[in-house]
């Protein structure tokens, strides 16, 4: 502890922080240079064109690099079925979470409104295989009444996706449409417009950039989803025909195949994951472009520059539009019928995913408690989810063990080393952005060509949780960060002030206000794990038979498992229930994060100790 | 460890400070033109100017707070004491021994006796019963042992504006500077308060030198002894606080303080 000593220390410190952070940016690298490395033969054998827009998909696995082709290899189909079906998403759970925000920000009182904004978490929590395995119990049956066949293809896949999307639409347009000033709503209401008036014809508008960003991570969403879709979509290689009828998205592309393909298919499944990316990644440069200089920040200062522009000009407006108005004033009532309307049917879209799942799955689970706890035996149809259950478990652990250090050591580096905006901090938050662009699937095709193969080919407990941890950096780095920003520079003064030197202001005094926020990203990433499967599947395994004994065994998470489950047909009982276990473990991590975030955010303002 | 205990007699910081020629730039912008001062040990000493002429900006070099701004580059002597604190001083233990107190009370979301706790505990101490005994010195010295001994154990953040900024004060001694800076300490209270600081202060001169910055003229007259009067980055006039505001030499500072500065 002498001066010298100190000073290596924070030297050490420092170099550790940014030696995570170096971590992240070797993240990205890897998984590039992976993606190149591997597709690049397959473009080349197969021809970038002739791959892109042949529609043809049928592979032969016995197809290598030396040899003649005997499959033909052509996307095209799955990249208009992927088009097809982020359209669709977003016409139903744009409208849907478009006029819902409205509802929140406009028309719902505060009780009620705080249950809706509860639901909406819900929702985005539920894990993708659930809303899947939803369709697949309800939506395909009902749809099957109209349709000619078993009611899969791109109307039920669009609906799914559409309530996926619903929670991104819903919570970030909200954002946008309550940070509107106060201000532009007096003044229309002034000069004698509605209340459905101002808000349709002055609110939203003033809103439609983070409307549109909403939207836009909205399809961002959809284009990456795997598992759910595969569950719907039927999965034949054609183009979609109409609502109904079996199609192929980009991404259940390489889950279908991914598990015994042969080399150039393997290439070509690559080669279908870079062209994903690029579609995500051009997404996500339109949301940047769009939402100011990074996701998160939708009311950009560019945007604010604007509104202040407005505001002069807005009272002339004002008066125009209701002169106009009065025309108009069909629409603006059917607006508010419609926004009352979304906002109830995405609370009953909550309670019949949950209700419906529940009401099948709770009897027998209760009556077959043992069905969590009981021993598989083999031949007899006494299906047990204890493994993927103790799977689960090594999976939320390690991946965190590995993805909470190394987030939150990042983020400490960006925000307490790196004031400075050089090269180095930019690469490291463009390295972040695109790891949270990176869809699932396309982690786990990483996961599974690189850890498996390390880990002695095949799939195990390390390897799935590797890969998700990579997943899990940009969520950590974010919350962790973004809790770090929340702690006032006077606090930090006051440390260094006293003579504290950086390592212990950091460790004393920052950390320990920033807990929240690192409390409920190490709570976001145990839901994330939890309801992943796409990266799962061939990187930890999909064995929901054998207790795992070791991380290098392989096992099925219980997200997989209900994959598994509900894949093969006669388990479906066991499939509802595991699908209840699901969604009380979502719902339990919820109302901890809630409680979390409320009881430390009154200790941080000094009221559980010093209420006198 | 031991070492470390005794670390502020291994440099010897005074208490007065002397400042040469010093210069001081944001980027381009040069906030401080050559300044040269001698602040004299165990007084009060106030700074006064009209918003942005680098009253905080020339505090903050005495503790070099100044290192924690990008793009801030100083020149000049700098010295406590014999020590040149620009040269081989270590920052730490050189903020150790000037303290620092901000405009806005800044406490730490802990308790009472752990904000005050904190600096001694940064230097190593450890040992609860030496503790108790710096904590109760400490806020017997800012005056606040009586309203503060029955809630050591409360959370700091539910004192009132007044009560923080003087914990804020017991927190810089707790750790024994020789010196503590102050920055608009009251602007941000009631004048209660206020007066409490005030009387703090010159309680403080029996063994401390205070370099107060401030935007009340009678705040500066009634407890400083020293006044330096500063325009644009320039020091345009320094001396014993009764000539300042009684005759003043220079026609800007007479402006100044009638109060007729455009
Ligand atoms: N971190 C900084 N970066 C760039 N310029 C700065 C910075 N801090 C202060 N300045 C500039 O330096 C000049 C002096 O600022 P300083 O804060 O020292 O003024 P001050 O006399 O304390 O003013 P006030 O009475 O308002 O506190 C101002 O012009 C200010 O804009
Ligand atoms: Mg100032």
């Amino acid at each position: 502890m002498t001066v010298h000593s100190t000073k290596t220390k924070e030297k050490i410190g420092k170099a550790v922080f940014a030696a995570a952070a170096i971590i992240c940016v070797i993240a990205v690298v890897a998984i590039f240079a992976f993606l190149i490395y591997k597709s690049i033969p397959a473009f080349g054998k197969l021809g970038i064109l002739e791959f892109m827009f042949g529609d043809h998909w049928s592979p032969d696995r016995l197809d290598t690099y030396d040899s003649p082709l005997s499959g033909t290899y052509g996307i095209f189909t799955m990249i208009v079925g992927t088009l097809a079906a982020t359209s669709g998403a977003l016409l139903i759970g744009g409208i849907v979470g478009y006029f819902t925000a409205v509802f929140l920000a406009f028309y719902c009182p505060a009780r009620p409104k705080r249950i809706l904004t509860s639901v909406i978490q819900v929702l985005a929590g539920i894990p993708s295989v659930v809303y899947g395995f939803f369709g697949i119990v309800f939506l395909l049956p009902m749809l099957s009444r109209i349709a000619p066949n078993n009611g899969s293809g791109l109307l039920a896949t669009s609906i799914i996706l559409g309530i996926m999307i619903l929670p991104t639409v819903v919570s970030l347009s909200e954002t946008g449409l309550e940070a509107v000033p106060r201000a532009y709503y007096e003044g229309s209401v002034a000069m004698g417009a509605t209340h459905s008036e101002t808000v349709f014809r002055i609110m939203t508008p003033a809103a439609s950039s983070s409307i549109t960003a909403s939207l836009v991570l909205g399809i961002g969403r959809a284009l990456g989803e795997t598992m759910a879709v595969v569950m719907v979509a039927g999965n034949a290689p054609t183009y979609p025909n109409g609502l109904f009828g079996s199609f192929r998205v980009l991404t259940s592309n390489i889950v279908m195949e991914m598990g015994y393909a042969g080399e150039v298919q393997e290439g070509a499944l690559v080669a279908t994951g870079v062209v994903l990316l690029l579609f995500v990644l051009v997404v996500n440069l339109i949301f940047g472009a769009i939402s100011g200089r990074k996701p998160g920040a939708v009311v950009g200062k560019r945007k604010e520059r604007r509104l202040a522009k407005a505001r002069c000009s807005r009272g002339i407006r004002i008066k125009d539009t209701i002169g106009a108005l009065a025309h108009k004033l069909h629409a603006v009532k059917l607006g508010r019928g419609m926004a009352i309307g979304s906002g109830i049917l995405t609370g009953a879209v909550l309670l019949l995913v949950i209700g419906f799942i529940f009401i099948k799955g709770l009897p027998y689970l209760l009556q077959n408690p043992s069905l969590i706890y009981g021993k598989y035996e083999f031949g007899s149809h006494n299906i047990t989810i204890l493994p993927a259950i103790v799977t689960t478990l090594y999976a939320v652990l390690i991946s965190l063990l590995i993805a909470i250090p190394i987030g939150v050591m990042t983020a400490i580096f960006l925000n307490e080393y790196a004031k400075k905006e050089n090269i180095f901090v930019r690469l490291i938050r463009s390295a972040i952005d695109i790891l949270s662009g990176v869809p699932s699937i396309v982690y786990g095709l990483f996961g599974m060509i690189t850890f498996v193969k390390i880990f002695g080919g095949s799939s195990n407990i390390l390897a799935g949780a590797l890969t998700v941890s990579i997943m899990l950096l940009p969520i950590v780095v974010r919350s962790t960060e973004e809790s770090l920003k929340s702690v006032a520079d006077a606090m930090r003064e006051g440390s260094l002030a006293l003579g504290a030197g950086k390592l212990r202001t950091i460790f004393k005094i920052v950390l320990p206000s920033a807990l929240p926020g690192i409390l409920s990203a190490i709570i976001l990433s145990m839901g994330r794990v939890i309801s992943e499967s796409a990266p799962f599947l061939y990187t930890m395994g999909s064995v929901i038979t054998a207790v795992p004994k070791g991380l290098f065994d392989s096992g099925a998470t219980l997200a997989v498992a209900l994959y598994q489950l509900s894949g093969e047909g006669w388990y479906m009982n066991q499939a509802y229930a595991t699908a209840v276990v699901l969604i009380v473990i979502v719902l339990a991590l919820n109302l901890l994060a809630q409680q979390c975030a409320a009881r430390l955010g009154r200790k941080l303002k000094g009221e559980t100790n010093g209420k006198k | 460890m031991a070492k470390n205990k005794t670390a502020s007699q291994s440099v010897a910081f005074g208490q007065n400070i002397s400042v040469k020629n010093a210069n001081l730039w944001y980027g381009d912008f040069q906030a401080i033109k050559n300044i040269s001062m001698e602040i004299p040990e165990r007084q009060v000493t106030a700074f006064i100017g009209p918003s942005g002429c680098g009253k905080s900006t020339l505090l903050k070099c005495f503790n070099r707070m100044n290192d924690l701004v990008d793009g801030c580059r100083v020149e000049g002597e700098f010295r406590i004491g014999d020590a040149d604190i620009y040269g081989k001083t270590d920052v730490n233990d050189l903020r150790r021994n000037v303290g620092m107190v901000f405009q806005k009370p800044n406490p730490f979301p802990m308790s009472v006796y752990d904000n005050i706790a904190y600096g001694p505990r940064t230097f190593g101490i450890r040992k609860r019963s030496e503790l108790d005994h710096i904590v109760e010195t400490s806020l017997k010295q800012a005056a606040m042992w009586e309203e503060l001994k029955d809630r050591l154990n409360k959370s700091a953040l539910g004192l009132s504006g007044g009560q923080q900024q003087r914990l804020c004060i017991a927190r810089a001694l707790a750790v024994a500077p020789k010196i503590i800076l102050m920055d608009e300490p009251t602007s941000a209270l009631d004048p209660i308060s206020t007066g409490k600081i005030e009387e703090l202060c010159d309680e403080l001169t029996k063994s401390t030198t205070i370099v107060i910055v401030t935007h009340n003229m009678q705040q500066a007259t009634r407890i400083s002894h020293k006044t330096g009067f500063f325009l644009l980055g320039e020091l345009v006039e320094f001396g014993n606080t009764d000539d300042i505001f009684t005759s003043p030499v220079d026609v800007r500072t007479e402006r100044y303080i009638t109060g007729r500065f455009g």
